[in-house]
């Protein structure tokens, strides 16, 4: 139906064109053309009718403005300004037209104006009317970049690149008929342009066309005559250039570095260049091939290795297109393309291949040569992961044909690569003879398997697996191994094939390879999940690891107090020798009386098998205390968690716990002896006691101790809430959320350095830890010191006691002999008093000085939260306001009361 | 080694609070009435060997001797279901069977009398423990044997044991109410002697306090023996669960009691317990953190000795020390958070003569008893108003000892025979002297207090404080 409406308006055209068989149409109205026998008619009807049958588009932008203005300066150029004028007019008229029946196509309408112009011009010059107008070819269009030639015997459009046809679709602009403005202007604008034609037949000169072609055949003439060589022969030689090979004219050229036509032979200084231009690919060819040789048959493999191997495969495959190519270009090379008719002026081309062809045709090999010479120059030096990443950076390119030719090399690079990333995750081989692979190991006893034994090389790490997942892809492949040789378990075997099936599952049967990093990040994050969790499962469940720190927490870290006690009650006294008599076997039985007679007893044998006693390296002059520890010792593979450094860590929390235990150990001994029922309590507190100077000295030992235990308390309390307790919580909490042995690690070296940290033993706090471990030993010098001022005054005690017995005991006290006091008071006072109450005096002031300078410290620490401690040892303000100077030190105060009443001591009537 | 606790439980109120304490115990470690592990307590983790010794069937056995010199509370015990609980060989009632009359010197003389069989007893305890740790002591001080007998036990415990630690926990006579002994401000004062001179801590359990707080706190009207004694045993089972529980802290009685007392003298204790339930009594549960555990436990109201202080008194009264023992479920970081907001608002008064703080022990609870509320606390602290305390009974004798009634009763007894009662008048100055020394504690030059001149001092502020204490009493 449509096709019938083309044809007719077609005819019709036909028609007015050529007004000669126009009006027999016009009288037959529609389907009656056929009668009309008139053969021009019929053949410019069939020729029209062929172009608007094919589908070949015209490769003009369809701008309606240039088409108008290329109108108006061929007018102008013809000195038809006038003409130019009214067409400009008339095609303003017809763009503000709008509305009904106006014209859509006005672009497609003036190319065919023009079109038509050009071709009567054409013929006139060519034929000189004889000829059919229809039978020319459109080609001064083509010059313009407008129409292509049409080659009058329709038998072969042979190259399918030149196909054109005007933009002319069946529509409005065909259905508008006579009286439409378009109507008009053709009519006017056909009429302009050959105002002499009556009845629109062209006369045409004859004189331009035959200049024009005249010129041509003489330049081409110049031109043949410049070079001693034909193009063909130029194309040919350079075809083997471009394969590598000499040809007869094109040679390499050392000099230059490349392909060049032989100086002597004489050829245009652009088909110089042009050829140079070409043999580029050729130039880049061989250094592709080269490498593909040198590399696969000369270079040891090692050197290579199989991402090497898989890149020179897949270069080869390449090259093998390109192979191809040239089979195609060299048979090209041997046919002449078919010429034009009449085209004797053509006969420049006589080959279809000319140089400038080749440009075209190797347009596209040579961006690939280039980019794999480019390749081949960067990963020469390259192997492995290394190498691939190199490939992929340069795939990182906006060139979509770059992008995807290198995205297909890659593939075919990466392989290998994802092929051991496979084994490694899923299998934890390591299948890398060559060292390609990113992860790497290292022969390491089985403990340190899992910090040591596998490492990432970053080097041969491709840069298009990101570093979270190398170091996930690290770890998966490490837990297997960790599995295998440290906890000999094989459940990881299962734990894999159920990821491989959820990975196949959920990335539906995607094949690993370069691009696919989704699918490959699903692999990892399956396999690592399932791998991590049974690792995890089977350090709880099976090596129970959660225990082993609690174990831990409680004998080297004191959490189980009754314990601790016994052991220093047990081996309190052999502690105090020096250090060199200590016999470790000996300490091995008082641990193990310890455990049987506290609580301990009831933890798990395996656990109690793991505590031992450590005695370390000790100088001259250490006591048993100095060199005194417990140890841990962690069997396979907790020992990849509790390292001998990790060891050497909770040693030194230990050490630090059992200093403070033994400090606080010794102020409750010490409030023993002064306890308030024992004698010497009573004794100062009698009321006939009076003024004394063992009053002052014993009152002053309670208040001391008291400062001193009221620092230890807290200072435990402090270890106890704020540093043991609170790091634990955390430690839990981190050891339920830990999915993998990293995190894991990570955890419990946290909870191990909060402890550290927050218990001033780490390396910021050495000062605080100074001083701290200064109050110590004055407060065990203290103990010593009490211990004296009591031992002598319980001797003297009993001795008089003892003469009191018979008197009854209740008031043995209180009911007494002067004279038996008097003996016992003068021999416990005296310089005995005096003495030690300086040596107090002296403990008391060193005391308080050096615990200011503690608290001082405390707020300045900035890496730990000291507050807790600070605010609990200053609980009542007593040191704010000793520091305020509201007082000085009381300690200083009572100094003087006693070093008063020394001289009038002797005067004294009794003690008592 | 488990540093073991030995309990002597003399007289009626002794051998009752010491029975409801060895029945909490016993629920506490899961051990039946027979003294049988029960099956379900396997848990673990604490330590029953510091109050029981297990006999060659495994069966558990209070370290406890029940004393008394009349027959009734330890027949009714030995006639409960617990009769097999305790070793029969610790068991010693006085062959005559008639008791101390309430009277002191009654009581002591008689432990005078036996002694020997006492001592024989306490012996065979203490070589039985590997590590004693020191006694324990139930008794009152109203009465006769607990406190007469009590005594002299303290005097001889202190002579044999002098190494060992000697707690007592001392239930104080209500005041409120006109008793039926009307001797008991003498026996009140002369235990209290010995209390001072020869035990190391003593906790003060006031039947005034205990009964205001089963009417005040629990809505019980007339609050039987039984209750006010559950409270006891709460107090006595919560004050031991460090010592049971085994931790990083306070594992043994000295190291608690050693930071409580840092003056030999000052050791007697009061004790506060929140939240509060009676046997089965449907109280309101209450919401308890550790702040409102803490904060309740600094309130008058909860502490278990009633003061009879006057408010500006009341208001220079300060803590010596204090000890919280927190039991259940608890995050170790509230506890730092509870003690900022007590600091804070000036909850507790300090001694400002040395630092002090409040002390936190966390305990476990006992995996056997369910309780209602998630966190329990008890309090120990050494307060300076419990000096009125002692001023009140210090003038209750007084006014008894001036009328010179009821003396004939004590001049029976060797102690007072000859018409000596100097005991009195030295009792009552050592007490005397307790008072003026708390006191000394509120100021901050307590340091110096005993250096100077005083004879001065003491004669001045003990009657001046006793005088007004007399004046201020039944308020």
């Amino acid at each position: 139906m449509e096709g019938d409406v083309v044809s007719d308006l077609v005819w019709q055209l036909a028609v007015r064109i050529f007004p000669s068989g126009g009006r027999s149409v016009e009288n037959g109205g529609h389907g009656g053309q056929k009668k009309q026998g008139d053969a021009t008619l019929q053949r410019a009807h069939q020729y029209a009718m062929r172009i608007i049958g094919s589908r070949i588009a015209p490769s003009l932008a369809n701008d309606e403005a240039a088409m108008a203005e290329a109108i108006k300066r061929q007018l102008v150029q013809e000195n038809r300004s006038a003409d130019a004028l009214s067409f400009a007019d008339l095609h303003r008229r017809i763009s503000s037209y709008s509305g009904p029946g106006s014209i859509e196509n006005r672009w497609a309408l003036l190319y065919l104006l023009r079109a038509i112009a050009e071709d009567q011009r054409r013929e006139r010059a060519e034929t000189r009317g004889t000829a059919i107008p229809y039978t020319s070819t459109l080609s001064g269009a083509a010059a313009h970049g407008g129409l292509p030639s049409f080659p009058s015997n329709t038998t072969h459009p042979k190259l399918p690149s030149f196909s054109p046809e005007p933009e002319v679709s069946p529509g409005r602009s065909y259905s508008s008929r006579n009286g439409t403005p378009q109507n008009q202007s053709w009519s006017q604008s056909s009429r302009a342009q050959s105002p002499s034609s009556p009845g629109g037949v062209l006369i045409l000169t004859k004189d331009d066309g035959n200049a024009k072609a005249a010129a041509m055949r003489e330049y081409l003439e110049i031109v043949q005559s410049e070079s001693d060589i034909s193009e063909m022969a130029i194309v040919r030689d350079v075809l083997y250039a471009c394969q590598g090979i000499d040809g007869r004219y094109v040679k390499f050229n050392k000099d230059a570095d490349g392909y060049m036509i032989d100086e002597s032979i004489k050829v245009p200084k652009s088909t110089r260049t042009l050829v140079r231009r070409l043999c580029e690919v050729g130039w880049l060819y061989l250094r592709v091939k080269n490498h593909i040789s040198e590399s696969l048959e000369n270079g040891p493999l090692e050197a290579i290795g199989t991402v090497g191997q898989a890149f020179c495969a897949a270069l080869q495959e390449e090259l093998a297109d390109y192979y191809r190519l040239m089979a195609v270009l060299e048979g090209q090379a041997h046919h002449s393309i078919p010429l034009m008719v009449g085209a004797d002026s053509a006969n420049s081309v006589g080959n279809y291949l000319s140089l400038r062809r080749l440009v075209v045709w190797l347009g596209e090999p040579l961006v690939r040569m280039r980019l794999m010479a480019v390749l081949v120059d960067d990963c020469k030096t390259l192997r492995g992961g290394a190498m691939a990443g190199a490939i992929h950076m340069h795939a990182q390119h906006g060139d979509p044909l770059v992008r995807a030719f290198l995205r297909r090399l890659l593939r075919q690079v990466c392989s290998p690569l994802f092929e051991m990333v496979r084994r490694w995750v899923l299998e934890g081989e390591i299948d890398d003879y060559y060292g390609e692979f990113f992860v790497s190991a290292q022969s390491v006893k089985a403990e340190a398997l899992w910090r040591e034994g596998y490492q990432l090389q970053t080097a041969m790490l491709p840069s298009f697996i990101p570093e979270p997942l190398a170091q996930r892809i690290l770890r998966t492949g490490k837990s297997i191994n960790f599995l295998r040789v440290c906890c000999s378990d094989q459940g990881w075997a299962q734990a894999a094939s159920e990821a491989v099936a959820a990975a196949g599952a959920s990335a539906s049967g995607g094949i690993l390879g370069y691009g696919e990093i989704e699918v490959l990040e699903a692999l990892v994050a399956e396999a690592a999940g399932r791998i991590d969790k049974h690792l995890i499962q089977i350090m709880y469940k099976r090596y129970r690891f959660p225990e082993h720190c609690l174990a831990i927490k409680r004998y080297l870290l004191l959490g189980q107090g009754d314990f601790i006690q016994c052991l220093m009650d047990l081996v309190g006294p052999e502690l105090a020798q020096p250090a060199n008599t200590l016999s470790s076997f000996k300490l091995s039985g008082t641990l193990e009386s310890a455990v049987r007679a506290s609580n301990a007893q009831y933890d798990d044998g395996d656990v109690l098998d793991r505590l031992r006693v450590r005695m370390m390296p000790h100088n001259d002059g250490d006591r048993g205390w100095d060199v005194f520890s417990l140890e841990y010792a962690a069997k396979e593979p907790l020992t990849t968690l509790f390292t001998e450094e990790v060891m050497g860590k909770y040693l030194k929390v230990f050490n630090f716990l059992w200093r403070l235990k033994r400090v606080e150990h010794a102020l409750c001994a010490t409030w023993q002896t002064m306890k308030p029922n024992c004698m010497i309590a009573r004794l100062w507190s009698n009321k006939e006691g009076g003024q004394s100077q063992l009053t002052a000295v014993l009152k002053r030992c309670q208040t001391l101790r008291n400062e001193m235990n009221h620092f230890v308390t807290n200072l435990q309390y402090y270890i106890m809430f704020e540093v043991l307790e609170y790091s634990w919580s955390n430690f839990l909490e981190e050891m339920e959320e830990a999915h993998d042995l990293d995190e894991l690690i990570a955890a419990h070296d946290k909870y191990l350095g909060s402890i550290l940290e927050k218990a001033l033993l780490g390396e910021r706090s050495q000062l605080l830890c100074k001083t701290l471990f200064s109050l110590f030993d004055l407060i065990l010098r203290f103990r010593g010191l009490a211990d004296r001022l009591y031992e002598n005054a319980r001797e003297v005690q009993t001795r008089g006691d003892s003469s009191l017995r018979s008197k009854g005991r209740s008031d043995s006290l209180t009911k007494s002999r002067p004279g038996q006091r008097k003996l016992s008071t003068a021999q416990l006072s005296g310089d005995f008093l005096g003495t030690l109450g300086e040596e107090m005096d002296g403990v008391a002031v060193e005391y308080s000085s050096l615990l200011e300078g503690f608290i001082a410290q405390l707020p300045v620490q900035q890496h730990v939260d000291l507050k807790f401690l600070s605010f609990r040892l200053d609980f009542s303000e007593f040191y704010t306001r000793q520091h305020m100077g509201m007082s000085t030190t009381p300690i200083r105060l009572h100094r003087t009361p006693i070093k008063m009443q020394k001289p009038s001591f002797g005067a004294e009537p009794g003690l008592v | 080694m488990p540093r073991e606790i030995i309990t002597l439980q003399v007289g009626q109120c002794g051998n009752q609070i010491g029975m409801e304490f060895w029945k909490q115990l016993c629920l506490e470690h899961g051990i039946s009435k027979d003294g049988i592990l029960e099956d379900f307590a396997t848990q673990g983790g604490d330590r029953k060997d510091v109050f029981f010794y297990q006999a060659d069937d495994e069966h558990y056995i209070p370290r406890a001797l029940l004393i008394d010199l009349e027959p009734r509370v330890i027949n009714s015990i030995q006639n409960s279901e617990y009769r097999n609980l305790y070793n029969h060989e610790n068991v010693f009632v006085a062959d005559h069977g008639g008791g101390a009359g309430n009277n002191w010197a009654s009581g002591y003389h008689q432990g005078e009398q036996v002694e020997e069989d006492i001592m024989d007893m306490i012996d065979r305890e203490a070589d039985g423990s590997d590590s004693l740790e020191g006694f324990v002591l139930c008794h009152s001080i109203a009465g006769g044997t607990g406190s007469g007998m009590g005594s002299y036990l303290l005097e001889a415990l202190n002579d044999r044991y002098s190494k060992k630690l000697v707690q007592t926990y001392s239930v104080f006579p209500n005041q409120m109410e006109t008793s039926d002994v009307v001797v008991q401000p003498y026996n009140s004062l002369l235990t209290l002697k010995r209390l001072t001179l020869n035990a190391d801590c003593v906790v003060v359990l006031d039947n005034t306090a205990l009964n205001r707080i089963a009417v005040d706190r629990l809505h019980i009207p007339n609050p039987t023996f039984a209750q006010t004694n559950s409270l006891v045993s709460t107090v006595m089972s919560a004050s031991t669960t460090t010592l049971r529980y085994p931790g990083y802290m306070n594992n043994d009685l000295v190291g608690l009691v050693a930071s409580l007392i840092p003056t030999p003298r000052c050791h007697f204790l009061m004790t506060g317990y929140t939240p509060l339930t009676v046997e089965r009594q449907a109280n309101a549960i209450r919401k308890t953190t550790v702040l409102d555990v803490m904060r309740r436990l600094l309130q008058a109201k909860n502490i278990m000795v009633s003061s009879y202080a006057r408010t500006k008194e009341a208001s220079q009264a300060k803590y010596i020390s204090i000890l919280n023992i927190i039991q259940g479920e608890v995050d170790p970081t509230q506890v730092h958070k509870s003690l900022q907001r007590i600091r804070e608002r000036k909850l507790a008064n300090f001694i400002e003569w040395g630092p002090a703080s409040i002390q936190v022990a966390l305990s476990r609870k006992s995996p056997y008893v369910q309780t209602a509320h998630r966190v329990s606390g008890l309090m120990l602290a050494s307060h300076t108003s419990i000096r009125h305390l002692f001023s009140k009974c210090i003038s209750q004798y007084e006014k008894l000892r001036k009328k010179q009634a009821f003396l004939d009763n004590y001049r029976k007894f060797p102690m007072f025979a000859d018409n000596d009662l100097s005991e009195f008048d030295e009792s009552r100055e050592i007490v005397q002297n307790l008072v003026d020394e708390y006191k000394a504690c509120e100021s901050a030059d307590y340091i110096k207090w005993g250096m100077e001149d005083r004879g001065k001092q003491v004669s001045g502020e003990g009657n001046t404080s006793g005088t007004v204490d007399s004046r201020v009493a039944p308020s």
